[in-house]
């Protein structure tokens, strides 16, 4: 299998490059790039826009929905420089081809990407450009027909206005006109004050869809002629399959037949399969269980998570393989020290929508249905695989049920693939819950060993931060992996204390399990070593945290990272912690048994900030009630205000199930947990009041998908610290906590 | 294969299927209602919530030959067009994400509020800790629950 140019790491390197304007102009086509509608019966300036004659608004998303609400902000976007009315705007998935727009193909990911919460922050200018561009072509048509100047007319609500005699047309009896003019290549964008749509709540584009059962997800897709697979698995990574006695399942009704498929290596990593093909899922699923199968494991079937572990506390003392950054000199420790060890589990995703895929492969011909984070890089892959171009391969996204990182990867899609290609049919995989939970490619366990010192006046002075975890690049790109390993969130230049000798390290330890991005990534693995050490030196200090942390943030001049070449604005981390504490009520006098903790970031894959603070009651020994959640977040122009709040409160949620009870397990080399009762996740019983806040700001916009995550478990452990004992360990249920 | 009549959305249905072929699966591939989704297939996400006589069911645990006579009412049938004081309270309280689980979420809620037309936070909680939603939206859902009590009070 060839290794892609493109990861995701890359993928967040260039996007965050096209944030800061490289890349601008990339959406518009020059004139006669666009096929102007030769009918007249619509305006399409671009692939991304199209106002027809009853003045129905279409905006092409090209970024994947997966909850995160892009259907919503980026055609809002599109539609305040438009000036259109937003009643009249609907979103669609735009159709997904291997080079859609003209001049646009950066080698570092592809134009559908979606992650890394970034799809506001690169394609904010551009869709201005858009919606601005059809404006102008809507006021030139106006003022042709009115036979004045464009000068002289405005535009509100969906219609030109004639300035002189007030005369107005709507925008639906101009695009005859419009769409038939040359597409300008200069626009003037509206300054963020005039904003009308932008920065105001709005309603989900298919929430109507939603609500009355009609949004089409993969999973619910058919194509003419489909048949469906349900697989079995090695349970074991790099197994093979030995032999397979699939007698039994001629008895299922339905049952067509069973075809294998073997574990593959970088990029994705499929276990070894049987694939049972039926004519209904309830077919496959039944036969599936009457197939007598032997692996072979091979020689890497005896690890367990319990082993890796101890290998990680014993690296952990060692120097670190990789050394991340230096600052200063560490070594000449001040007089009064401090360490610490953290350790996090691996983590599944969970998405509710399982794993699904449809693939039609056929001699010269291959066609491909579902929900793909990074489609440029699958289609790139499957094309190798099925021996077609990329352009001769037509990938149709859909909706998904939850992504959080998963469908970034594209192991279900493969497999599909692989399985179709042996019986030439249209075939549609469905994971069930215990497939999906048990090859998942998980949140990387890891282990942080914190040391710190300072002198006797009190001053810290030396930080040292080495994290031992089983890498993700080494799965993507192999053990010759030249990626930086995962060190954003504080591990790294982008620690935002001001602290004069600082070293950060980092060593990877080899683990038979597959490992990928989940939601925030490194952001949340790193995080909570950072704020929950930081917050235990200021206990030591018998200082205040929260005073303590802006004691280490006051006055620090923002500041570009190395390496990533991030802007870090320490001031704004520090803003979004005081208003967490504000809302908490941080310096009232608080109640008999009741603790608050803290904790704040620079979100760093989408230039926001972030914090969170918890308000905990102990109810007795390891027994604790969460009073309240606060999220605060500083995200430069905010685009939808609801989306964004539904997005912290729901980010607030996924970080709660893993800082309390989700963790993945590995015996003999295989996965533990099996479902929703053995992978526990957050239900409603659970959940506490949150409150969101955020802080206005004319900065341009970043991410918020991920933002909310990080601060959540070392904010909740700090309370709990301030009650007495501090966690070390995720989840919080491995050691005996209770809530409720 | 065998033949089985029940009552899908106040439309009379007959499906020849497997007799332990999961309701769920009746109404995803038979007949073609994909409201209903699947999430689990063990009774632990409530994706695939229905009613069953007017009882919140878990559709992936009804085997088709337990169905009898059932009246079913699926999302779909809830109301044509999004007017069901439940989808009004959740368009209001815009409460989906990705959205997958709230057709589940919703239809709980129906069950709920006809087992307990004042439930109380407890009840609600309860009766809603088997539906899971991944996006984590339960903070709108409690609050969309709360809205349809409210404005079923007022009539
Ligand atoms: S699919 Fe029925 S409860 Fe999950
Ligand atoms: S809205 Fe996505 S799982 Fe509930």
């Amino acid at each position: 299998m060839q290794t892609s140019s493109i990861n995701r790491r890359n993928f967040i390197k260039i996007s965050s490059l096209a944030g800061g304007g490289l890349v601008l102009g990339f959406l518009l086509p020059g004139k006669g790039m666009a096929a102007p509608s030769e009918s007249g019966d619509f305006l399409q300036p671009n692939a991304y826009l199209k106002i027809d004659k009853t003045g129905k608004i279409t905006v092409f998303v090209g970024r994947q929905e997966i909850g995160q609400g892009v259907n919503t902000a980026l055609p809002m976007i599109v539609a305040e420089e438009l000036d259109a009315d937003w009643k009249n705007v609907t979103a669609e998935i735009l159709p997904y081809s291997t080079n859609p727009i003209p001049g646009y193909k950066p080698d570092g990911g592809g134009i559908y990407d979606t992650g890394g919460s970034q799809s506001i922050m690169t394609d904010y200018t551009e869709l201005r450009r858009v919606g601005a561009a059809a404006r102008l072509m809507l006021i030139t048509a106006a003022a042709n027909k009115w036979k004045v100047q464009p000068a002289q007319c405005i535009t509100e609500n969906g219609f030109v206005i004639n300035t002189l005699t007030k005369a107005r047309l709507p925008y639906s009896a101009l695009v005859g006109d419009a769409a038939i003019l040359p597409i300008p290549k200069d626009v003037v964008l509206k300054q963020p004050k005039d904003f009308k749509i932008i920065g105001k709540p709005a309603k989900k584009t298919n929430l109507k869809d939603i609500l009355t059962g009609r949004a089409k997800y993969g999973i619910d897709v058919k194509v003419p002629g489909m048949v469906f697979a349900s697989v079995e698995r090695c349970p074991v990574l790099d197994g093979k399959l030995t032999s397979v006695d699939d007698s039994a399942c001629k008895q299922v009704s339905g049952f067509i037949k069973t075809v294998t498929f073997e574990s593959s290596g970088v990029p994705m990593h499929l276990h070894a399969g049987v694939a049972v093909i039926a004519t209904t899922i309830w077919s496959a699923m039944k036969a599936r269980k009457l197939l007598k199968i032997t692996w072979d494991e091979g020689a890497n079937n005896k690890q367990s998570t319990d082993d890796l572990f101890k290998t990680f506390a014993a690296k952990a003392n060692d120097k670190p393989v990789k050394e991340v950054y230096k600052k200063g000199d560490v070594t000449n420790t001040a007089a009064n020290t401090l360490e610490l060890v953290f350790a996090e589990p691996f983590l599944a995703h969970g998405t509710i929508e399982p794993m699904n895929f449809i693939a039609d492969v056929r001699p010269g011909f291959c066609e491909l249905w579902g929900g793909l984070q990074l489609p440029d890089w699958t289609v790139q892959i499957i094309s190798a695989e099925v021996g077609l171009k990329p352009e001769q391969i037509k990938t149709n996204l859909t909706l998904s049920g939850g992504g959080f990182g998963r469908r970034l990867h594209f192991d279900f899609a493969l497999e599909a693939v692989r399985i179709s290609k042996q019986i030439a049919k249209p075939v549609k995989v469905i994971w069930d819950r215990t497939d999906d939970v048990r090859n998942d490619v998980y949140r990387p366990a890891s282990l942080h060993a914190m040391k710190a010192s300072w002198d006797n006046n009190g001053k810290l002075q030396t930080w040292q931060h080495h994290k031992v975890q089983t890498s993700i690049e080494v799965m993507t790109e192999g053990p010759d992996t030249k990626s930086p390993p995962d060190m954003l969130g504080g591990a790294g230049s982008d620690l935002w204390y001001d602290i004069p000798n600082v070293y950060t390290g980092y060593t990877h330890v080899d683990f038979n399990l597959n490992r990928g991005w989940v939601r925030a990534v490194e952001l949340c693995v790193n995080v909570f070593p950072v704020e929950s050490f930081i917050d235990e030196i200021a206990r030591k200090l018998n200082k205040d945290p929260l005073q303590y942390r802006l004691s280490l943030l006051e006055g620090r001049a923002a500041f570009e990272t190395e390496g990533s070449k991030l802007h870090l604005d320490p001031q704004r981390v520090a803003n979004a912690l005081k208003l967490a504490a504000e809302k908490i009520s941080y310096h009232e006098p608080r109640k008999k048994n009741h603790y608050i903790g803290v904790a704040t970031h620079f979100f760093s894959f989408a230039r926001s900030y972030a914090a969170h603070a918890v308000e905990i009651e102990m109810t007795g020994a390891k027994k604790f009630t969460i009073k309240k959640i606060v999220s605060t977040i500083d995200c430069g122009i905010i685009i939808n205000l609801d989306g964004l709040m539904n997005q912290m409160e729901g980010g607030t949620v996924f970080a709660l199930s893993q800082a309390l009870m989700s963790e993945i397990t590995v015996t003999n080399s295989r996965v533990d947990q099996d479902g929703f009762y053995t992978y526990q996740v957050a239900r409603m019983p659970d959940i506490p009041p949150i409150e969101v806040y955020t802080i206005p700001s004319a900065e341009e916009p970043g991410g918020i998908g991920e933002a909310s995550l990080p601060t959540l478990a070392p904010a909740l452990c700090n309370a709990l610290a301030a009650a007495g004992e501090r966690p070390v360990r995720l989840p919080l249920s491995k050691d005996g906590w209770s809530w409720g | 294969m065998p033949s089985y009549s029940f009552n899908v959305n106040n439309k009379p249905h007959t499906v020849d299927v497997d007799e332990d072929m999961p309701l769920l699966w009746v109404l995803r591939d038979i007949l073609n209602l994909t409201g209903t989704k699947f999430g689990c297939g063990v009774a632990s996400c409530g994706a695939c919530t229905v009613l069953m006589n007017n009882q919140a069911v878990r559709s992936c645990q009804v085997q088709i030959q337990t169905c009898g006579n059932a009246k079913v009412t699926t999302i779909e049938g809830l109301s044509e067009d999004g007017s069901h004081p439940v989808q009004k309270a959740w368009e209001k309280m815009s409460v989906p994400q990705c959205g997958y689980c709230q057709s589940g979420q919703m239809m709980n809620v129906v069950g709920l509020l006809k087992a307990h037309p004042k439930p109380t936070n407890e009840q609600i909680e309860n009766m809603m800790a088997g539906n899971l939603c991944r996006c984590g939206t339960y903070q709108r859902i409690k609050q969309a629950i709360h809205l349809v009590i409210e404005e079923t009070a007022k009539g």
